[in-house]
């Protein structure tokens, strides 16, 4: 049976507040569906047949298709048949978790996310053992790596194919969660912010501030946003057991300063008191009283003195397409090489 | 209310909340009153929008201009213009703002930098260049920020505007408040683009899209748009998204809304319990605190509608003047 692909693109994504107070970009629709049209191609250089996408009314999958009847005309590019997911659409984050929940159900060998690290996270929380392949669109982005989406296509077919096997071609993650009073986990991919604000506001962070604790699931010092903070201070790989905890303090006190980027053309002195390394699966109690939390550099949730907070690292928490290993793998075994036989 | 972790002192969270308080009775009692028959002409509620006009506004003071919509008696109350004259102007008597002449779409109050609510859809955006203009010429660091629908987004007006204002990086915000309907017609049918932010870019501006009915969350973005046009930053596009309570206009059956679709955006996205909410679970004020405002706002509003009831009609030697303005 040819392999199915689930495609969630969530138009919603990208329009916050960082492009007032930083440089962020803006992808429009008409850009994001030509990213679904690349990666598309490259799904069906790989002998995907069949893609499933989440619906959504930004237009983007009529902007899609569109483009790939043009190119069928000119007879020069082959496509997946492209079917959307029975649900109703909110226009809203849910929307992702609706739609990796159902392609999750439906069996998908893997799931192509566009988007930023918002996306990602909601679609990493219900793509249970499905795989997930990022194509960054969004604005600060440290989850998603940016790479060309055609092969990002071409990697995902040949994992879900079986062509390259999951040993090879799949990693595992690290994932952060957050528990306010025990309560449902909320979770991070990349970091957990604690901030003095006590509102969600523009949900952005770049009141510096107010910054007050960091956990990180990983450290790259190439990355921007909250997680660069860590990554200029000590890098923590994908693939290592544990993560990274600061505590920030206003630059003007703390004892020392990292010049941070902490959103795209945004570069902000950050105070940190101390860190240490977070270890995997042990929960953490902060030591800020209230405020609000950030996930992967969001306000997402607010609490009070009264309130516990833990803050634990899950390792293997989902699985990712590792498109560089794929693909190299590819290479070697020349799975993506024929004959010629007019010239043998 | 010593317990205030919000970005705005004690005083002001009260009187935002007075506000939006205020133009959500102004508007529930006009819908009453209409029913009777002694208002003239039509009238275009802002209920349920109210963290829009308000959140935008605390950032302004008279020096900074707006112009508004159809809908704007939430804009005018949130600019500051008296409530008792906006009452009897749209009751059509000589005490009102503009001397009872003018109606529910044409309140004005330049003395609070209301330059007019607008019958005409997008004709706002030029005003507010040029006055963001003049207020550049004047030196006085003064903004202006032009309201408009998600249908009149799509007028030729707005787009130039927001060209204009791009080239000649005026300080000017754009604010969609986008409830999903044009008159009558869903964003759905007749936009192409499923947010108003993607058409900013085009015309080389920053645009944010917000929760329209979070308060907070319009007051932090508008802040900083606000805060970087002041400076000479330029100007922004913000984009709310709302919901109306009523219909397009008092009368209009809203056939094309979907069954309970009223009684859902009531029930859990009405800015005003959700401000109160908030506010309270952080401890920052108590219920009695807005339970005595809200006493206070019901006066107020009584009072306007008696005063206006009550007041005299304009003279028919009045219908002359005031219809130009000299230079």
């Amino acid at each position: 049976m040819p392999p199915k692909v689930g495609v969630i693109a969530n138009p919603i994504s990208g329009r916050d507040i960082r492009r007032v107070i930083a440089k962020a970009n803006s992808l429009q629709i008409a850009d994001r569906a030509n990213i679904v049209v690349r990666l598309l191609a490259g799904l069906a250089a790989c002998g995907v047949e069949d893609v499933v996408m989440m619906p959504e009314r930004g237009g983007l999958a009529g902007h899609a298709l569109r483009q790939m009847a043009q190119s069928a005309v000119r007879g020069n590019a082959r496509f997946p048949s492209v079917s959307f997911i029975e649900m109703p659409v909110t226009g809203t984050a849910a929307d992702s978790r609706i739609a990796a929940k159902a392609m999750s159900a439906m069996d998908v060998g893997a799931i192509i996310v566009l988007g930023g690290d918002g996306t990602h996270r909601a679609v990493a929380a219900e793509c249970g053992a499905t795989p997930i392949a990022g194509v960054s669109t969004g604005t600060n982005n440290a989850f998603p790596e940016i790479r060309e989406p055609t092969i990002t296509g071409y990697a995902t077919g040949l994992v879900a194919s079986g062509a390259v096997p999951k040993e090879i071609g799949l990693k595992p993650n690290k994932w952060l969660e957050v528990r306010i009073d025990g309560g449902p986990a909320e979770i991070a991919l990349v970091d957990v912010a604690l901030v003095s604000q006590q509102n969600l506001g523009a949900r952005a962070l770049w009141r510096t501030e107010t910054f007050r604790e960091l956990y990180v699931a990983f450290a790259d010092p190439q990355l921007i946003g909250m997680s660069a903070i860590a990554g200029l201070i000590e890098p923590v790989g994908r693939d290592e057991r544990h993560g990274l905890m600061l505590r920030l303090a206003p630059a003007s006190v703390a004892p020392l300063v990292v010049q941070a980027p902490i959103a795209p053309g945004l570069v902000e002195p950050i105070g940190v008191e101390q860190w240490r390394r977070l270890p995997a699966g042990q929960p953490i109690a902060p030591d800020l009283a209230a405020g609000s939390i950030a996930l992967d550099g969001e306000r997402e949730l607010t609490f009070h003195s009264r309130q516990n907070v833990s803050i634990r690292l899950v390792e293997n928490a989902f699985d990712t397409i590792d498109v560089a290993a794929v693909m190299r793998f590819a290479a070697t075994k020349g799975l993506l090489r024929e004959r010629n036989k007019a010239c043998v | 209310m010593s317990n205030n972790p919000f970005p705005l002192s004690s005083e002001d969270l009260m009187r935002a909340y007075r506000t939006m308080r205020t133009i959500r009775d102004f508007e529930e009692r006009l819908h009453v009153e209409f029913a009777k028959g002694d208002i003239p002409g039509f009238v275009h509620l802002y209920a349920g929008e109210e963290a829009c006009a308000t959140g935008i506004m605390m950032h302004l003071t008279d020096i900074d201009r707006i112009a508004s919509t159809h809908r704007g008696h939430g804009h005018c109350i949130a600019k500051g213009v008296d409530v008792h004259e906006m009452m009897a102007e749209i009751y059509g008597k000589a005490t009102g703002s503009c001397r009872g002449k003018g109606g529910s779409m044409h309140i004005a109050d330049l003395s609070k930098g209301m330059m007019g609510a607008n019958g005409i859809l997008g004709a706002g955006a030029p005003l507010i260049c040029g006055a963001a203009l003049a207020s550049r010429f004047r030196g006085d660091r003064g903004v202006g920020i032009t309201f408009f629908g998600d249908g009149a987004a799509n007028q030729g007006t707005v787009l130039e505007s927001m060209n204009l204002a791009a080239a000649w990086n005026l300080p000017v915000i754009f604010v969609v408040e986008n409830n999903g309907y044009a008159e009558s017609t869903s964003v759905e049918y007749a936009t192409a683009v499923d947010s108003y932010v993607d058409r900013a870019s085009g015309f080389g501006m920053p645009g944010v899209t917000v929760d329209g009915m979070d308060f907070f969350a319009v007051h932090e973005a508008a802040g900083e748009m606000i805060a970087r046009a002041r400076d000479g930053g330029g100007p922004a596009l913000l984009e709310c998204n709302v919901a109306r309570f009523f219909g397009h206009f008092e009368g209009d059956a809203q056939t094309y809304k979907a069954k309970g679709e009223n009684d859902y955006n009531r029930e859990n996205r009405d800015c005003l319990k959700i401000f109160r909410d908030r506010v309270c679970d952080a401890g920052a004020a108590t219920r009695h605190d807005f339970a005595l405002i809200d006493l206070e706002v019901a006066s107020l509003i009584d009072a306007a509608v008696i005063s206006a009831k009550n007041a005299a009609l304009p003279q028919a030697r009045e219908l002359l003047t005031d219809v130009y303005v000299a230079y």
